[in-house]
């Protein structure tokens, strides 16, 4: 029953979603509204999870501070903003001059910090994957110099042409293997998809493969 | 009857879909099921999680940034489990990082469930598995960091990866680990492909279920879908050839 009951839950579920998809919504609101009616129920589901998640986020960082483990001054710092976002969120719901000021400064900024880093990965990831060992890395080096010429001004001024082959390297070849994994990829999702609603494939309950 | 711009959509799902379902009733009848190809990502996963063991360093699984629903996360989930019994079979520390508060309950039940399935109950740790922040880059900062002072020796990444794939990749090369990761998101498999040891490529990661567990349904699952692909190339070909003529009928009756 453990197990029985979530199965028919969820393949109960993914009809409502498939037939709202493609049953027009004139013809049937009341499937429209039953679709909103889950999302509801997930938004719900989401939010208790949320709280969940903040528990076991705080338990993790309050026993390192209890117990002085290795860094545990760092999770002083996390649990001290933690609470002070909670705090000032559920007292002034999320709008106010501190909540604009603790966003804007302690949020926004660490954020763009965090994804600049990638300027700095994507050029080690490069290098590493650049490194002429096999023919494979061969052809990538080459394809990527033409890329990159293709996209700046030099390129143009060394010979015309490349800027011409940069966009056939893009818009052929590129285009041609992104569109084969995207459709193949797809078709694994939906496979996937009905491997979960008939039951096959149990995973996301708990229990592995089967 | 039918929503505007769906007809086809609808036949080809549901063709597709019985296909599947009698590739699967074939395989539960104990016909002959065809052989699948070698992943060598998959096949690294014994190797890399054997490394962390001889290394006594732990494992760090990430099933990716998306959602619940999502079903690169949903497949993520079967390798998860494999890799948490692996780990616990080996008595092997597995650091579980998690974005979605969602995901996160499931994954922990996941890990769980492994190590119970191998009698290691007691070497559960709760605390392994977390939930970081539903914030993209605070997750992946949060991961930075584990990766860091953990000293990770091997990390997986399976599932929907957006911005951070390469953050990850790279921070888990710094630290020596051996990696293995997987997408079906085009615009990240080239970062993964370039920064890790191993990566599985689109479709290969809904195929991992299937492979990790040798069970004939699942693999006769996998059978349809590659069916699936066939008829999908046919009519690409025939689009192609036929658009290439002037004639653009296919497309337009697709677009219906």
């Amino acid at each position: 029953m453990r197990k029985e009951v979530p199965i028919v839950i969820c393949a109960a579920a993914a009809l409502i979603y498939v037939l709202s998809t493609f049953i027009n919504p004139t013809t049937s609101p009341f499937l429209g509204k039953l679709k909103g009616d889950l999302d509801t129920w997930y938004l719900l589901v989401y939010a208790v999870a949320f709280a969940v998640g903040l528990i076991n986020l705080a338990q993790i960082h309050l026993r390192k501070v209890t117990q002085q483990r290795q860094d545990w001054q760092f999770s002083i710092v996390l649990l001290g903003f933690m609470a002070t976002t909670l705090i000032f969120g559920i007292f002034t719901t999320g709008k106010g001059p501190v909540t604009d000021f603790l966003y804007q400064y302690f949020f926004v900024n660490p954020r763009a910090t965090m994804y600049s880093i990638l300027v700095f990965y994507i050029s080690s990831a490069a290098y590493r994957a650049f490194r002429i060992k096999t023919f494979e890395a061969s052809i990538l080096l080459v394809a990527a110099v033409i890329m990159m010429l293709g996209q700046a001004p030099i390129g143009e001024v060394i010979w015309s042409q490349i800027p011409k082959m940069s966009a056939w390297i893009l818009n052929y070849p590129n285009a041609a293997g992104m569109r084969g994994i995207t459709i193949a990829a797809t078709l694994g999702g939906v496979a996937t998809a009905l491997r979960i609603v008939l039951g096959i494939e149990r995973g996301h309950l708990g229990g592995g493969g089967e | 009857m039918i929503a505007p711009n769906q007809t086809w959509t609808l036949i080809f799902e549901a063709a597709f879909s019985i296909g599947l379902i009698i590739m699967i009733t074939r395989s539960r009848k104990g016909l002959k099921v065809p052989a699948i190809r070698k992943v060598s990502g998959l096949e690294a996963l014994d190797e890399a999680i054997g490394r962390a063991t001889e290394l006594g360093q732990p494992v760090h699984y990430s099933p990716g940034i998306g959602d619940f629903q999502n079903s690169q996360t949903l497949a993520s989930f079967a390798i998860l489990g494999y890799v948490a019994r692996m780990c616990a079979k080996y008595d092997t520390r597995l650091i579980t990082t998690n974005r979605n508060p969602v995901v996160y309950s499931v994954t922990e039940e996941i890990v769980h469930q492994a190590f119970v399935a191998e009698g290691r109950s007691d070497s559960f740790v709760a605390d392994d598995v977390r939930f970081m922040s539903d914030d993209q880059f605070a997750y992946a900062s949060g991961v930075l960091g584990i990766m860091a002072r953990e000293h990770v020796a091997t990390n997986v990444m399976m599932g929907a990866f957006w911005a951070e794939s390469l953050i990850f990749a790279e921070a888990g090369a710094i630290s020596g680990a051996i990696q293995i990761a997987g997408t079906a998101n085009t615009h990240q498999i080239p970062f993964f492909v370039a920064a890790c040891d191993y990566a599985l490529i689109g479709e290969e990661l809904y195929a991992a279920s299937a492979y990790l567990s040798k069970d004939p349904v699942l693999i006769g699952n996998l059978v349809g879908q590659d069916f699936g692909k066939i008829f999908g190339v046919v009519i690409i070909l025939i689009g192609t050839i036929m658009a290439t003529m002037g004639n653009n009928s296919l497309s337009a009756l697709m677009k219906k």
